[in-house]
Order: structure tokens, then sequence, then C-alpha cells
């Protein structure tokens, strides 16, 4: 198979699963990824669908495929910026910012040590800080350090350059425009929680111990903010008492008019992890409809054996802090018995919906439907969380799909 | 023991009616509860307006009659707000309301009149019909509707027993108290009707059904003082501008009616007859202070919800904006004859805009039992109901 390459924008699991399947099987792969390291969402999560794995094991046995095969280009800190062009030849303009590290890193970590600025990580979503050089994730790929220069410290540049004992360090770097000539183009940009300040009943950033799943599995994770303890953000202790607010922007014609699809089994999922640290726990789950697609069913049946689960039918919609305390006061109709109820508890998780991340974003030459989900066109094929929430298991399948359409382009011509 | 089947058949006709009358979006609702959560005037132990959702999908009018959740409702517009479906619970309640007043009275094609524009002409005519057959009584023949000295301010004067009436005295009250009395009749029995329906709906013990009487004085009083305060009214978040020019409108209806009853004991009894003038008398005063309070709500209530239709936290039907401008055309023609007749060169046009007036003010009087309006006379039982429920609630308990 002699052609053009095919682009697959996005590294999350539905990129680099079409990037080593296309590769696999001949194609040459050019994968762009916008953050440092690949992984997406998957590498943020505690355990993921359908049988709960860490993400170390679905991700880590894909870099060792990207590794090993050569004919898989990896680009991170990259976004594409203009399509133009047909099917069997597009002309496509990546942007790259500059990481200020070069390939001689080993992620030996002295750098860090002796850093001293540090920087918000939005990795863990606000929860935690890093220094001003870092490495996303224990097993980020690739395993190289980035540096943030605006958060330096003064004197930090200089201390970094002389304990980086491999020449790493190139503060000069530029921002970067790319140009590839493609086959055909594989979209798999994923998903970004929605805003949560939008839901302004909900006091998510008004209270502190109003979380988001998101930030849930970076408790939950071993190398999350807290070591994996699951400690509330505003006294650090466990919280025994969890509200989960399904439908937090999801289902809703003022935020996300359709339905995210995994929100309910992520709590379902969250409950878990609190049954994990604490059997007493007790997760309050406020719902419309409780959704398990398909064998999900069986999920709900097992959660509802191992967890204390509470299920309560009528959407939250007020939230209350008592401030002393810091807990939070969920007001509801449960809807079965026709009353209002208001409960107190430790910590309230918005179970908040998926948004595709190039929402808002205009990329020339792109389609893309009212919602930000992108629709797929000639060789521009999209796949995953991009086309439409998704679990992790279905988002691989379109992408294995979107691979085989990609690959169809090369062949037919 | 033998299987009792409860089967629920939607009344489909019922649906319809409710649809046409305002609640379009009545089917969008997905029972979330987020309009009960929101609402600033839900009770805990009786949540609206979710219930009443599902009741109005399914054409449960009756259910809807028996339940005074609909006219505890002030359409704040919270619920139409934050609704995930946009199905407007505020509007659905508004038109539930509606359907509700159309249930419970009488003769239902004047109902029909006051839903529809084309309703209008009709009400207009009647209302004309009445007012001009009294008017040839009264005056002895048709008089000329084109000079002021003929009409009103001409024709005979009777005397009835002690009575001193001229003739546009005696032409409004052969029609305005009839027309008075068939009103406060339909609407007691209607009220009458619905506080046994909510006896029953909330199971209410026969030990705690009190007397008429003791009800009245009880839970009548605060209710009143609760609504001449706006006190529900003003907990609205998202239509918060609501309250004020309801209240004044409201205050500026007690004034008039206050005026109204002092110059019927005056004139029509007492034989002090009108015109006064208007600068110089007090009892003017009170009626022109009354007259710019109504103007002056009606207006921002107009403009409001123009400002707040671009926002969609409300909705104007048709039985609404028939009521805004029925109440602003009686305060224009008000003030028009006032101005009018003391102006000599326009004068004579003062016979056909007081003719407008009373035919307006015949609409609005009707209109207590089969328009908008009513919710004047429902909302207080509600609210009585309300208070008196809350009250032996707490002493059952």
């Amino acid at each position: 198979m002699k052609s053009l390459p095919i682009l697959v924008v996005g590294g999350g699991i539905s990129g680099i699963t079409a990037a080593v399947e296309a590769a696999e099987v001949g194609a040459e792969v050019i994968l762009v990824e916008k953050e440092p390291t690949l992984g997406g969402r998957v590498a943020q999560l505690r355990y993921y669908f359908p049988k709960l794995c860490p993400p170390t094991c679905g991700l880590e046995i894909n870099y060792r495929r990207i590794k090993s095969n050569p004919k898989i280009k990896v680009y991170t800190l990259s976004e594409v910026i203009e399509i133009s062009g047909e099917i069997g030849n597009y002309k496509v303009k990546i942007k790259t910012k500059p990481r200020y590290i070069n390939d001689n890193c080993t992620a030996c970590g002295e750098c860090e040590k002796v850093c001293e600025g540090e920087r918000v990580s939005d990795f863990d979503f606000g929860l935690k800080k890093t220094k001003a050089i870092y490495l996303p994730y224990p097993m980020a790929f690739p395993l190289k350090y980035v540096l943030d220069k605006e958060a330096l410290a003064p004197g930090d540049l200089e201390r970094i350059i002389s304990a980086c004992k491999y020449n790493a360090i190139e503060p000069d770097m530029k921002e970067q425009i790319l140009e590839f000539e493609v086959s055909a183009i594989i979209w798999a940009t994923g998903w970004k929680p929605y805003d949560a300040s939008k839901l302004d009943i909900l006091g998510y950033g008004k209270f502190s111990n109003v979380i988001t799943n998101m930030q849930m599995e970076r408790l939950a994770s071993p190398w999350g903010p807290t070591g994996g303890q699951i400690l509330r953000p505003s006294d650090k202790t466990f919280p025994k008492k969890v509200a989960f607010v399904q439908c937090a922007g999801s289902r809703d014609e003022n935020h996300l008019p359709y339905c995210s699809y995994i929100c309910c089994l992520a709590s379902l999922k969250q409950s878990l992890y609190l049954a994990e640290k604490n059997q007493e726990a007790e997760a309050l789950i406020f719902y419309i409809d409780i959704r398990t697609p398909g064998r999900y069913e069986k999920f709900l049946k097992r959660v509802q054996e191992e967890a204390r689960i509470h299920f309560i039918k009528g959407k939250v919609a007020k939230i209350e802090e008592d401030p002393e305390t810091k807990d939070l006061i969920v007001t509801a109709e449960d809807i079965l018995s026709g009353k209002k109820i208001h409960e107190r508890v430790n910590m309230v998780v918005l179970a908040l919906g998926m948004q595709p991340s190039i929402a808002g974003i205009n990329i020339s030459g792109l389609k893309i439907d009212e919602n930000g989900f992108v629709i797929s066109d000639e060789g521009i094929i999209g796949c995953g969380c991009a086309k439409m929430p998704l679990d992790v298991m279905t988002s691989n399948e379109t992408a294995t799909g979107a691979a085989l359409k990609a690959i169809q382009t090369i062949l037919r011509r | 023991m033998v299987k009792e089947i409860i089967k629920m058949e939607p009344d489909l006709q019922a649906i319809k009616e409710i649809q046409a009358i305002g609640a379009d979006t009545l089917k969008k609702c997905y029972q979330c509860a987020t309009c009960s959560t929101v609402c600033p005037l839900s009770p805990d132990e009786a949540p609206f307006p979710r219930k009443q959702m599902i009741l109005a999908q399914w054409g449960f009018k009756e259910r809807l009659i028996n339940d005074p959740a609909i006219w505890l409702c002030h359409q704040c517009g919270d619920c139409s707000k934050y609704c995930p479906r946009q199905a407007n619970p505020g509007e659905v309640l508004a038109a539930l309301r509606l359907s509700v007043i159309r249930e419970l009275m009488p003769f239902k094609f004047l109902n029909t009149f006051y839903n529809n524009l084309w309703g209008f002409p009709i009400l207009f005519l009647i209302s004309l019909f009445f007012i001009l057959l009294a008017a040839i009584g009264t005056f002895g023949g048709i008089p000329n509707f084109f000079n002021a000295e003929s009409f009103p301010y001409g024709g005979p004067s009777y005397e009835i027993w002690f009575l001193h009436l001229p003739a546009r005295i005696l032409m409004i009250d052969v029609v305005f108290i009839p027309l008075t009395v068939f009103v406060i009749i339909i609407l007691l029995s209607a009220i009458n009707r619905i506080w046994n329906f909510y006896l029953d709906t909330y199971k209410i013990p026969q030990a705690y059904r009190y007397k008429v009487w003791s009800i009245l004085k009880v839970y009548l009083i605060p209710a009143i003082a609760e609504i001449l305060n706006h006190t529900r009214f003003e907990k609205c978040e998202a239509n918060k501008w609501r309250a004020l020019p309801h209240k004044v409108l409201l205050w500026a209806f007690i004034i008039l009616a206050f005026t109204t009853a002092i110059v019927f004991v005056m004139a029509d009894i007492l034989g002090f007859h009108t015109p006064w003038h208007p600068l110089l008398h007090p009892v003017k005063w009170l009626g022109n202070i009354g007259g710019l309070m109504l103007l002056y709500g009606i207006i921002s209530i107009a403009l409001g919800r123009s400002r707040a239709e671009v926002e969609k936290s409300v909705r104007t039907s048709y039985p609404d904006s028939l009521l805004i401008y029925l109440i602003l055309f009686i305060g224009l023609t008000g003030f028009g004859i006032e101005i009018f007749r003391s102006i000599p060169s326009i004068k004579n046009a003062t016979s056909l805009i007081y003719l407008i007036h009373l035919a307006l003010v015949f609409i609005l009087f009707l209109g207590v039992a089969y328009s908008k309006f009513t919710h004047l006379v429902f909302r207080t039982t509600a609210i009585v109901f309300d208070l008196y429920f809350k009250d032996i609630t707490q002493k059952m308990s």
C-alpha cells in the first residue's frame, strides 16, 4: 500500500485504536493530539467500562503497539486548524505548540524537584497543582516532561536547566505550523465535561463540596490529587453520604438536549468507589430515568448488591450549603411519594453531560451538527465521542470501523 | 379477595381543549420534577406543578378541578425558565386555570366568547344590547348619542319611593345590579363546589370541617391580608417584576370599588348627584388616584410582559391579552369621559365614550365569572384553603 497517509485527529482511546488498527494492516498513520500526552479521558478515570479496568490496562498495550510500529507518527500538543482538498487528497494544517523539552528527556524528574513555580492541573480538573515543569501522568506517552513557561517562578529556568543532566530543556522552541497531505481523516477528538457553572441552581463553583463526576474519578484515582483516598475538597474527610445529581446538563434543552449515555453508569460505578473505601458509605442517586443501555442492566444489579444506594426519582434543582459544616442540602421532589425532600449530604457529585471537545470551535473544512458532534463526510470519518456520546467499548468499535473506512479510501484508488 | 383492576383512560377531548387554550407544550413534559423544586411557592407536602402536568397530559379534568395547587401558582415563570424540556409548566397551569373556570361555570358559551378573539365583538354587542335597552327604557326613547346634554346628562328623573334618580343612574342600576347579582350567585355556587372538592381531595375528617362562618373568620382575614401584601407573589424569582404592578392594580381596583360604593350610597341613595367637580371633590380625588394607579399597573404589566416574552420567561395567550386590554381601555375611557366633558368644544363626544366605557365595564363585570379575571375569586379560595389545611394538619398531628 504505497499511498498518502491516514490522519487520525485525537489521541484518546478512539484515536489510538483507529491509528493502531490502520497501521497494523499497513497504512501510514499520522496521529495528532492536542494535549502533551496520549490517553485522553480514559487516562483520567479510576476504572473504565465494561469490565472496570484501570486505564493502565487498555492504554499500556496500545502505547506498546504504537511504539513498536514505525508506520505511526505521533504529534502531541498539536491541533488541526484547517482542512482542504477532497477524499484521497486532503491538505491539513496543524499547529504545534512548543513543549520546551526535547527527545533527550528521560523523565528522571530532577527538574521537577528544583522547580518552584506551580500551575493548576487541568488533568486533575483543578483539584491539584503541579510544578511548572511536569509529567502529565506517570504513564504518559510520550514519557516526557512538559514546561509551562508562564508558570515558572523567577530563577526557575536556570535551576531546571542546570538540574537536567541530558540537555533536554530548550526554552527557545517555537510554535510551528505543519502541513500534511493525507488520504483520509479519522476524527476522534472526543468529549469534554459540560461547563458546570452554567447550571446555576446546582452550586458548582460556589460550594466547595459540589464536584463533577470527572473530578470524582480523579479523587478515586491512585495517581490523583488525594492518592485515591476520596476526600471531599472542604476538609479532606471521607464523604459518608454522597448525592449524585443525574442529568446535570444532559437531556436539557437549555444545555445539552441529548442523553450523554454514560452518566448513569458512571454514578453507579462511583457508588462502588465509595463502597470500596467504606462499606457504610451511602450513595443517593437522584434520577429522571436510570439508563443502563444494553447489557449494562446487569451492572445495575451488581452495584445494587455491592453498594448502599438509594434511588430517588426526581431531578435535583436546588442545592444549599450549610456554612458551618460545608455539608450540602439537596432538594428534589420524590416523585414516587409526591413530596419534596431535603437531604443533607457530605458531598454532591454532578453527573455532568458530555459535550464534544470541538463544540464552539470552528475548523475550516469540518462538518459538525448543532451540538458540535462531527458529521462524517466522504473521507472524513468521525468516531468515538466526537461522533456521539458513548462508552469506551463502543468507542473502540466505532474506531475500528473508522479505520476500515479510511483504508478503503486508499485501496479504492 | 378480588383483585381490583384500575384502568386509566386518557380523556382525549380534554387534552385537546387544554392544549388549545395555551398549553400546547404540555406533552413535552417528561416528569423530571425540576419545576416543583425550583418553584418558590410549591409546598413540601403537596408540591406542584409536576403532578398537575401529568394529570393534564392524561386529561384528568376532575382531578385538576379538585386541586387548589393550580390556584396557588402565581405564574412566576421559574419553572418554565428551568424546564429542561421547554414544556412551560407556568403557561400550562395558566391554561389549566382557564379550563377549570370553564368547567365550573354555567352557560359555557359565554366562556367561549371570552377565550377567543372572535368572541369579543359578540360580547361587545351583548353588553351594548343591555345598555341600550336600559337607555331607551330610562331615557324614554332613543336619546341623541351625539349630544352630551341629551345622553348621558339628559333624560327624565325618577322618584321611586324615597330615591331620586336621574335617567343615567337608573340606567346603570337596572343593568349592573342584576349583572352583579348574577355573577355573585354563580361564583358563590362555584366556590361552594370547589371547597367541597378540596375537602374530599385532601380527605379532611368530619371533625375538622368547620362551619362557613368560622372558616371566614379564622382564615379569610389572614388570606386577604396576604393577598393585599402580595406575600406569595413577591417570592417569585424569574418574573419578580410582576408583583409590584399587580399589587398596584389590585389596590387600584379596591380604591375604585370603594369610590363606586361611596358614589352609589351618596348619589343613588342619598341623592347627591354627579358629576362632581373633578378637581375639588374628595371622592373624585380618590377616584382619580385609583384611575391613575390602574393605568400605571396595567401599562407596566403590558410592557413587562412583552419584555418577558423576549426572554421567554412568560408567554401571553389571548385570555391574558383580553384582560390586559380590557382594563387598559376601561382606564382610558374613564379618564376620557372626565376630560371630554370638561372641554366644551369636544363635550358632545362624551356620549359615545361613555357608552363604550359602560360596555367595557359590563364585559369586565361578567368576566369576573368567565375570564382570567376569575382568578380573583378562586385564588383567594385556594389561599384560604391552603391556610386552613396547614392549620388543621398541625392540629391533627
